[in-house]
């Protein structure tokens, strides 16, 4: 369960991560892209605005200059001029400043004295205040400046015109107050915050208007106008928490004092329909990822479930159950899966039964070997252990028996006796009737397949003796087997038809296991191996019962009886072999008198055996008919 | 001014002793630099007798300033006291001629031709003269006791002829100077046929130019 939540854990984390990524990389070349942009935008706007701007000022210092040039080319201000009377002069003066829509107006001696003055507050200016402004129009082209000024605290936009009468008799100056209603007429059409500083002779910068609360525009002074920022570009001001792109623009630099104009435009209004946009972009990228986990969560589990249903599949494979494979229907990669998986449960299932029959017909190394290789007539030459075991007087046994109580018998027979076979890794090649042929160092190559098979028929003889136990306590006849051992190279392979094969070996050496198989009985030992069989067991002793040509072979082959384990003979019993071996040499070298006496005392003094009886028996018959001279010891057997 | 006033008290002070001067005639010759920029055109150079001034000296006749192309011609004039002058507008607009001046303070209004009245300048001193609906028109006139004087041309010079033998103060005067004009003055002495030579140099003020609004030809209103 684990690895699938971790799986759509997985699933889950990349996706969402996935997502977040591209949408966070999305909002933030949106966002940065959108506040540059804005940025950008203000810059252009503020620098174009500038430009206005500065035109604006230059065009209404023209229009105001323009007036008081008409006052001053006033026939009848002239005239009254004239007249030398200061209650005329100044009664004609307030007159034109009425007309002229202006806030202060002043006549001025050319040498600086004042005439005659007239303010709304009837404030008295000091004439020393206004000889920069004096100065600077003496010196100008046609004798007139503007400039603004702060006069009693108040800033104008002072303007001074010369009074020709029709020669230069008198200054007229007038001046127009800058306050907040200017900066905010200015805003009008700039669409920027207005800020105009000014800053007299030795005085610090002072704000004369502004659109921004006072407050705010107090952070304005001093320190914010540098000449470098006047003339370059575009820097930012925070200001009561709000950025504001800002650009100063020189409007006033003279002697009478300076004056900057600072243009504002705030960032975050400028930001502010974005800001908008912005929230809805973070709402859509929220749906957006919510929408992705609810999927990612649905395809995770999509994927999950039959996959879990398909490990609880496999797992059952793994078990050997292949009753059933995994129901999905689905026609995308996982169906096919499922649909492998199924076909593989199928086949495994056809062949676990095919193995299993196999392994139940024939042996099941054989079956394993076939099953693992293809399957092809043929075999190959190699050193093969042949097992040959058989009940003595079976027919017998089976007479007044049912054929089913026969099979019964027999299969509960042949099964004890093929378990030592599958103990000692040797194979079952087939049962034949009671008898059983068995196989040691085929279709799989050991080197100790000769003593494996002697082992094997060793412990088939303990097993028998259980097996007769049984038999006995069920009251039947106890079992008498013999086992004939032989190694011989043999022919090991498939043999048959292409369609019913079997898998065995072919060779004299399996006829001689037969035969030794058969000669058990005849030399009473229940088990025979022949020369190559002993040969290959060093350390097992054996009791060499004859030297015999069986029918089918020319050769004579030594016969014998396979004793223990030669560590494990007892004193006495290797003795008693020792003394028979000598006897058997004397009865070959004819001796019979010393052979019969050997042969007859181990009568008494070992077991009796049947072979010393057959020794016995044959010293008599050699004294009564001795062998031909040119006897070879030899015993031929020709029937089967 | 003051310059102005004290010399016509001097020379009403000594008017009587005129005739006693012999007749017999002696030439001036005045040349007039501004400092530094050469010869000074449109400089009065007048001279007036020690000895006082005789009323059989006056000048009877007419003068007369003329309004041409919307400019006073001459520009600089210079008259004797109480003499008549007349305005005559050879413009076909007409014109609104005015003085604010101590010396002579009156007004033309519009008017086009030759004014019925001739404007009599019976005071000595400077007149400034303007026109009321041209800013630009200005003229000036020097009104001055004595019949001898003169206005430099463009090279500068001034030649008072038949000067009476006798002892002078001879003066310049020209609109944009600065100095007192009694501060330059010169004295000299005239005797038969004399033919003096004298060098003024006058210190030129900047002159102030109203201002006239660019169009589209001068002067074409």
């Amino acid at each position: 369960m684990f690895q699938f939540n971790s799986f759509r854990t997985r699933l889950l984390v990349f996706l969402v991560s996935l997502l977040g990524l591209v949408l966070s990389a999305v909002f933030f070349s949106v966002n940065q892209a959108n506040i540059s942009n804005a940025r950008l935008h203000i810059e252009d706007a503020l620098r174009i605005t500038a430009g206005t701007f500065a035109k604006t000022l230059k065009d209404r210092e023209n229009i105001l200059t323009d007036k008081v040039r008409l006052l001053s080319g006033d026939f009848a201000f002239k005239s009254a001029f004239a007249t030398r009377d200061a209650e005329t002069i100044r009664s004609a003066l307030e007159n034109h400043r009425q007309r002229v829509g202006a806030n202060i107006m002043l006549l001025l001696t050319m040498d600086g004295e004042t005439i005659a003055e007239t303010t709304p507050t009837d404030g008295i200016t000091d004439p020393a205040s206004l000889s920069d402004l004096l100065n600077l129009a003496m010196n100008s082209q046609y004798h007139e400046a503007s400039a603004i000024q702060v006069i009693n605290g108040q800033a104008f936009q002072m303007v001074a015109v010369p009074l020709f009468t029709p020669q230069p008799s008198a200054w007229i100056l007038i001046g127009f107050v800058i306050d907040n209603a200017l900066a905010l007429e200015l805003r009008e059409f700039t669409h920027s915050e207005v800020s105009l500083l000014y800053q007299g002779k030795q005085a610090p910068w002072q704000v004369i208007a502004t659109t921004l609360g006072e407050d705010i525009a107090l952070q304005l002074n001093d320190p914010v106008i540098t000449d470098e920022q006047a003339s370059t570009g575009v820097y930012d001001v925070e200001l009561d928490n709000e950025v504001y792109l800002s650009l100063a623009l020189s409007v006033q630099k003279s002697d009478v004092g300076a004056g900057v104009a600072i243009l504002q435009r705030s960032l975050d209004a400028a930001l502010l329909p974005y800001l908008r946009l912005r929230t809805l972009m973070l709402i859509l990228f929220g749906i957006g990822l919510i929408l992705s986990v609810i999927g990612a969560a649905m395809i995770a589990r999509g994927l999950s479930s039959p996959i879990e249903l398909l490990v609880k599949a496999a797992q059952r494979i793994e078990e050997g159950d292949y009753s059933e494979g995994v129901d999905i229907q689905r026609k995308d990669e996982i169906g096919t899966l499922a649909t492998s998986v199924n076909n593989m449960v199928e086949g495994l299932a056809e062949r676990d039964k095919v193995q299993n029959l196999l392994g139940k017909v024939i042996s099941r190394e054989v079956a394993d070997e076939l099953l693992s290789k293809d399957i092809e007539l043929g075999g190959e030459e190699q050193e093969v252990t042949m097992l040959f075991s058989d009940v003595r007087n079976f027919t017998s046994l089976c007479e007044g028996q049912s054929p089913g109580e026969i099979l019964n018998l027999l299969n509960r027979y042949l099964t004890h006796m093929s378990k030592p076979v599958e103990d000692h890794k040797g194979i079952v090649d087939k049962y034949i009737g009671d008898a059983i042929m068995a196989l040691f160092g085929a279709p799989i190559h050991h080197p100790d397949s000769p003593q494996r098979a002697l082992n094997c028929g060793l412990q088939m003889l303990s097993e028998l003796k259980n097996f007769n136990a049984i038999l006995m306590a069920e009251g039947r006849q106890p079992l008498a087997i013999g086992i004939g051992i032989n190694t011989a190279v043999v022919v090991a392979g498939n043999m048959g038809s292409i369609n019913r094969l079997n898998y065995t070996v072919i060779g004299d050496g399996v006829n001689l296991a037969s035969r030794l198989e058969a000669l058990t009985k005849r030399y009473g030992v229940e088990m025979m191996v022949a020369q190559a069989t002993r040969d290959r067991c060093p350390d097992f002793s054996f009791r060499e019962l004859d030297l015999v040509k069986v029918k089918g072979k020319d050769d004579p082959v030594a016969i014998y009886e396979p004793i223990s384990a030669t560590g494990s003979l007892s004193a006495k019993t290797r003795a008693c072999l020792d003394r028979y071996h000598e006897a058997i040499r004397l009865y070959r070298d004819q001796q019979w008198d010393a052979a019969e006496n050997i042969f007859s005392r181990l009568i008494t003094e070992d077991t009796d055996r049947p072979i010393y009886h057959l020794y016995l028996a044959r010293v008599a018959e050699f004294r009564r008919n001795p062998p031909p001279v040119d006897w070879d010891n030899v015993v031929v057997f020709n029937e089967k | 001014m003051t310059s102005i006033k004290s010399a016509l008290t001097l020379a009403g002070a000594v008017v009587l002793l005129f005739f006693a001067v012999s007749s017999s005639a002696a030439t001036l010759h005045a040349t007039v630099t501004a400092d530094g920029k050469g010869q000074l055109v449109n400089a009065v150079v007048y001279a007036i007798p020690k000895t006082g001034l005789s009323a059989a000296q006056k000048e009877a006749a007419k003068k007369a300033i003329n309004q041409i192309d919307k400019e006073f011609v001459p520009s600089v004039s210079v008259f004797q006291t109480g003499t008549d002058v007349e305005f005559p507008n050879q413009d076909n607009i007409r014109h609104h001629v005015y003085s604010f001046s101590d010396a002579k303070t009156f007004e033309i209004p519009l008017y086009k031709g030759v004014p019925a009245d001739p404007v009599k300048f019976d005071q000595p001193g400077v007149v400034n003269l303007g026109c009321n609906i041209h800013d630009w028109m200005t003229a000036h006139v020097l009104i001055t006791d004595t019949p001898y004087f003169g206005i430099s041309n463009t090279e500068g010079n001034v030649v008072l002829n038949d000067l009476p033998v006798g002892d002078y103060n001879v003066y310049v005067w020209h609109p944009q100077q600065s100095a007192d004009t009694e501060s330059t003055s010169q004295q000299v002495v005239l005797h038969e046929n004399d033919d003096v030579s004298l060098s003024f140099t006058v210190q030129e003020k900047k002159q102030w130019v109203p201002f006239r609004a660019p169009t589209r030809a001068s002067g074409s209103y």
